[in-house]
């Protein structure tokens, strides 16, 4: 566990689920939770314990946020490994979008970033927010991450269609040498 | 003058296993799309008949694998429809034109036509993606051609002979490519699906499916 100045950050267990499953709560949109289709899971908490015995996961790539309190606030990740370029996904999901501007996501990032560049080597990293999910893409600017683009009209979803941005951080200290392992 | 060819698309079938195992084995293929060499050919070929068997008339798959085939030529290259979604109605998708000397040419933009059309208008897609590597040059421009915008540019994303090249992420919308089809129908009407089901037609073949 690590133990930060405002939060506790883990890998997840089975425990979790009922804080994961809030996180499909229906009427919110998260592009962290969307397939590779782009559809939002319908998921049952028997999906999600399936989930989490998975080999990415019982490794330890994907971690729950807890308060100081003990309360989960989040889930965070970093997944989608991919050895030849030496990128990933970086993942970020608060229960409450307002966790975004507080000291305990800058410890979450903090955390990501020293896994993804320090420990895995990475060259960079890259996340996706839905337009809508504006805290998280101030979040990710704020941080750093610049955007790649936008995916117009990719999701439908209460009657309308939404775009998908895509968020990149390179490894500032990354050695162009490096580049290709 | 209006362009035409002879060119249609269909079913991949069993009877095209070896030519498709072929294609995906090789070098060039897995350069521009994906595979590794290192792959159990056994694996290789288990795996394409998995996706050769999956149906497609009465249900809803998430990939359709199409082939690009000639009277004059025989099987061309290779389509696939991947990641359909029903509800967001839309699909990503891959073009290999294993006959190198027809990459650039007529058939590949022919090929790329019909399957939009067939997205579009057939399957009532609203939205196709594209992800294509920045050195493949004539993919990118075919679809552009269509006028698929390029939305998402993603540098030093793929490794490739110990090279990092950028990936293009290309999106098309069906009010778009209507805008294309409206501008350029009298130049592009030979490639249109109703074109290729009158040319199969005159050829006493029946398209499948």
């Amino acid at each position: 566990m690590i133990r930060g100045e405002h939060s506790f950050i883990r890998g997840t267990e089975q425990d979790d689920v009922e804080a994961l499953f809030g996180l499909y709560a229906p009427g919110v949109l998260r592009a962290g939770l969307l397939d590779a289709r782009r559809e939002p899971l319908l998921v049952t908490r028997d999906d999600l314990r399936d989930l989490l015995t998975r080999k990415e996961i019982a490794d330890g790539s994907f971690y729950t946020v807890e308060s100081k309190t003990g309360a989960i606030v989040g889930f965070c990740s970093i997944r989608g490994l991919n050895t030849d370029a030496r990128f990933a996904e970086y993942g970020i999901q608060f229960t409450d979008t307002d966790c975004y501007g507080a000291d305990l996501a800058r410890e979450v990032h903090d955390f990501l970033l020293d896994r993804a560049f320090k420990r895995l080597g990475l060259r960079k990293v890259i996340a996706h927010a839905l337009t809508e999910e504006t805290a998280m893409v101030e979040f990710l600017r704020g941080k750093g991450f610049m955007s790649a683009g936008v995916q117009r009209e990719i999701l439908f979803s209460q009657g309308t269609w939404h775009h998908l941005e895509t968020l990149v951080l390179n490894n500032p200290s990354f050695n162009a040498s490096q580049a290709v392992s | 003058m209006p362009f035409t060819t002879t060119t249609y698309i269909r079913r991949a079938e069993r009877d095209d296993l070896d030519t498709v195992v072929a294609w995906m084995e090789s070098a060039d293929f897995q350069h521009f799309l994906y595979g590794d060499p290192a792959r159990s050919p056994k694996l290789v070929r288990e795996k394409i008949v998995a996706m050769l068997g999956r149906a497609v008339g009465h249900t809803m798959p998430g990939g359709i694998y199409l082939l690009i085939d000639s009277p004059a030529l025989g099987p061309v290259g290779l389509l696939s429809l991947q990641n359909i979604s029903w509800r967001n109605r839309s699909c990503s998708i891959d073009l290999y034109i294993g006959k190198t000397e027809h990459r650039s040419g007529i058939i590949a933009a022919g090929a790329v036509y019909q399957t939009l059309e067939y997205c579009f208008h057939e399957l009532n897609l609203h939205r196709v993606s594209a992800f294509i590597y920045s050195f493949n040059t004539a993919s990118w421009r075919i679809l552009e051609k269509t006028g698929a915008k390029r939305e998402l540019i993603l540098q030093d994303h793929v490794a490739r002979d110990g090279n990092l090249f950028d990936l293009y992420g290309y999106g098309l919308l069906r009010s778009e490519f209507d805008a294309f089809r409206a501008e350029y129908h009298h130049t592009a009407s030979g490639f249109s699906l109703e074109a290729m089901i009158e040319t199969l037609g005159r050829a006493g073949t029946e398209p499948d499916g």
